[in-house]
């Protein structure tokens, strides 16, 4: 495991010693996290580990029992996805919430829709559109299809687009490459660098260690509802995170072999 | 300006933009109906559909029937003809995959980011399938694949057809690469060295056009070079010319990947830059070493110009066994311009022949990171020249 020397730019999210308790499952404890400025962080662990519990608790779906969170500076407490939203963090979920038969346009301003007195005006809603997905460098044949002719890599750029739209400072991305291949992956990673590029900070939940080693700057590990590490890219391999993942380090078995490694060193 | 080109201003210049218009869409977007055409480009369907119909007679684009929303439409493509080139250049962190027709057409390309020691079959099965992905895009079939080239950024040994050395992009150790990426796409696969592809590439349609003696350097997560001797790539006996990160500047050096001591690469690759930054600024990625350095952080901008001055001295070797005309400075390192170059040339100055230092000029690239991949298109395009030019032999009449 590899200390984290203190970054030297300061987090745009941070969270500090957040736990929640659902009855009697205690889904995160004392958990540490936070996310710079043009930084992809990847968070990964098993399931129920505790990374749904800890997005939604930054998206604001759920409110932490215990632990403060500071957003560009300052303590802010989020209760509701919305707040959550206005203050500059987006989430993209799994399901990517689009509705297949509008067209990307529809979808990227559904619920906000621009007005010119009472009429949509369409043609700025368009020129957006456009503006978000070239911001992208993003491959979408037209924005006045329906999404539902659209492929999973597109899909996914129009809900990730679509997160873009209030200029959020965070993007957590709930598994974007799952169900997706291997060139809509690309099309995704290429998107998350962008994102990067952008100067957003970038949460990242995968179950895919190639995609996180391949466009993460660091690895957090959740087990069990507990901090079980971070690992910085350049300095960590896959193996080493996957036995933070499922601990192969912490066992009975790992802790005997390390006692007697010391103890022969000692001798 | 072009004698040949219409006025600025006049309806016929208008027109030639909008060509260029719809083959840029083309290009970047894959075969589209011409309603998706008139959307992308914002002309209108009127003038896509008469553009579109020029553009067929002369040959520039290739029809297809389709069907868009359940309706009958016309899928509108490049024109091919049935020769397609592919390129697959891996990077340290990425592998970028053209198709085309040549070095200056190419068709579709896509980049996706790789894991840092990923292991040879995974990142050969997604060049493979990033090339099928592109193929299929362009409207085409995999047979109309006729060669492709595919660079490591590594020495590559022409003879074998492996990677040269043991401790270099460990993932990929005794792999057959070649043979196995033609089990992969079907045509024949030729292996070269990114750093060569990428100073090929800048020979054929960069910062090296009509250069006769010319060195091409790579600075990313490690350290290449590409020599241009003669007009023409120069390889060596086995493929490994040029490998400017194994030479020695430190016979009590550090030991190298490579397994010896004291490298180029020991000194100013991505682990002894990021090493030498980590007790003050922590892990860093080399991309933020970069990023910082522009942004005029002290410690980032020193580590980066020592290493423009271990890099000069290498270069000034270079300098005086080969006498370039020009050098090419290329790779993300480049980026940071003046931090690297400035120290780079003291020291190219200091230790170089004055006569071939003083005649020789640096140059920014011009394909940025394009060039590998463009280079090998190139190759491919030689390969499949060869062959055909075989076959017309073998089937001429003696």
């Amino acid at each position: 495991m590899t200390a984290t020397a203190a970054p030297a730019t300061t987090a745009v999210l941070s969270l500090k010693g957040v736990s929640k308790r659902f009855g009697a499952v205690q889904a995160l404890k004392d958990i540490d996290f936070d996310v710079n400025a043009g930084e992809v962080v990847a968070l990964v662990g098993d399931n129920g580990a505790g990374k749904s519990t800890l997005v939604k608790t930054i998206a604001g779906v759920y409110t932490p029992d215990e632990g403060t969170m500071t957003f560009d500076g300052r303590t802010t407490s989020v209760s509701t996805p919305a707040e959550a939203q206005r203050l500059g963090i987006a989430t993209v979920f799994q399901d990517l919430a689009l509705c297949d038969n509008l067209d990307v346009v529809g979808n990227l301003f559904l619920g906000r829709e621009l007005y010119r007195g009472r009429a949509l005006d369409e043609v700025r809603m368009e020129q957006e559109s456009w503006r978000l997905l070239r911001q992208l460098s993003a491959k979408i044949p037209s924005v006045r299809i329906p999404v539902a002719s659209l492929s999973g890599g597109q899909r996914q750029t129009v809900a990730i687009a679509r997160s873009l739209l209030g200029d959020p400072k965070v993007v957590m991305l709930d598994e974007p490459t799952a169900a997706l291949g291997v060139a809509q992956t690309a099309e995704v990673l290429n998107l998350v660098e962008r994102l990067r590029d952008n100067g957003h900070g970038v949460i990242l939940i995968s179950h895919n260690m190639s995609d996180v080693m391949a466009v993460a700057d660091r690895v957090h590990v959740l087990r069990l509802g507990r901090n079980n590490g971070t690992f910085h890219v350049s300095q960590t391999s896959t193996q080493e995170i996957i036995a933070a993942i499922t601990g192969a380090t912490t066992n009975a078995v790992s802790e005997r072999a390390s006692r007697r490694v010391q103890k022969e060193e000692q001798s | 300006m072009n004698s040949g080109q219409p006025a600025p201003g006049s309806q016929a210049s208008l027109r030639e933009s909008n060509r260029l218009r719809v083959l840029d869409a083309l290009r970047v977007q894959g075969a589209m109906t011409q309603v998706e055409i008139a959307g992308q480009t914002g002309l209108s369907p009127a003038t896509v559909s008469n553009m579109v119909k020029e553009l067929d007679a002369s040959g520039a684009v290739e029809l297809a029937p389709s069907i868009r929303n359940g309706r009958r439409a016309v899928l509108v493509s490049l024109a091919t003809g049935n020769t397609l080139l592919a390129g697959i250049a891996f990077g340290d962190r990425d592998v970028r995959v053209a198709i085309g027709t040549g070095p200056r057409d190419v068709l579709a390309s896509q980049r996706m980011p790789l894991p840092a020691d990923h292991p040879a079959d995974e990142g050969m099965e997604r060049a493979a399938r990033l090339v099928h992905d592109l193929v299929e895009k362009v409207g085409k079939s995999m047979p109309d694949v006729k060669a492709v080239c595919l660079g490591l950024p590594a020495p590559v040994d022409s003879v074998s057809g492996q990677v040269g050395s043991e401790g270099i992009l460990p993932g990929w150790r005794g792999v057959a690469v070649a043979s196995e990426m033609e089990g992969h796409l079907r045509a024949p696969v030729v292996l070269d060295n990114t750093a060569n592809l990428a100073a090929l590439g800048e020979l054929k349609c960069g910062a090296l056009q009509g250069i006769e003696h010319g060195v091409y350097i790579k600075l990313s997560y490690g350290v290449g070079a590409g020599l241009i001797l003669g007009g023409e790539l120069f390889r060596g006996s086995a493929g490994t010319a040029g490998e400017i990160g194994h030479l020695t500047i430190d016979e009590n050096g550090p030991v190298c990947r490579c397994g010896n001591r004291g490298c180029l690469e020991t000194f100013i690759g991505s682990r002894a830059l990021l090493d030498a930054l980590t007790p003050t600024h922590g892990a860093l990625s080399l991309r933020e070493v970069v990023a910082r350095a522009l942004d005029g952080d002290p410690g980032c901008r020193r580590v980066l110009s020592d290493a423009g001055r271990h890099l000069g001295v290498a270069v000034a070797g270079l300098v005086n066994l080969v006498n370039p005309e020009v050098i090419v400075l290329g790779g993300l390192l480049s980026r940071v311009g003046e931090v690297i170059t400035a120290p780079m040339l003291a020291s190219l100055e200091r230790c170089a022949i004055p006569s071939a230092a003083a005649s020789v000029s640096l140059r920014p690239p011009q394909l940025d990171t394009d060039a590998d991949v463009v280079g090998a298109i190139a190759v491919a395009e030689e390969r499949h020249a060869a062959a055909e030019g075989l076959t017309a032999a073998l089937a001429a009449p003696t």
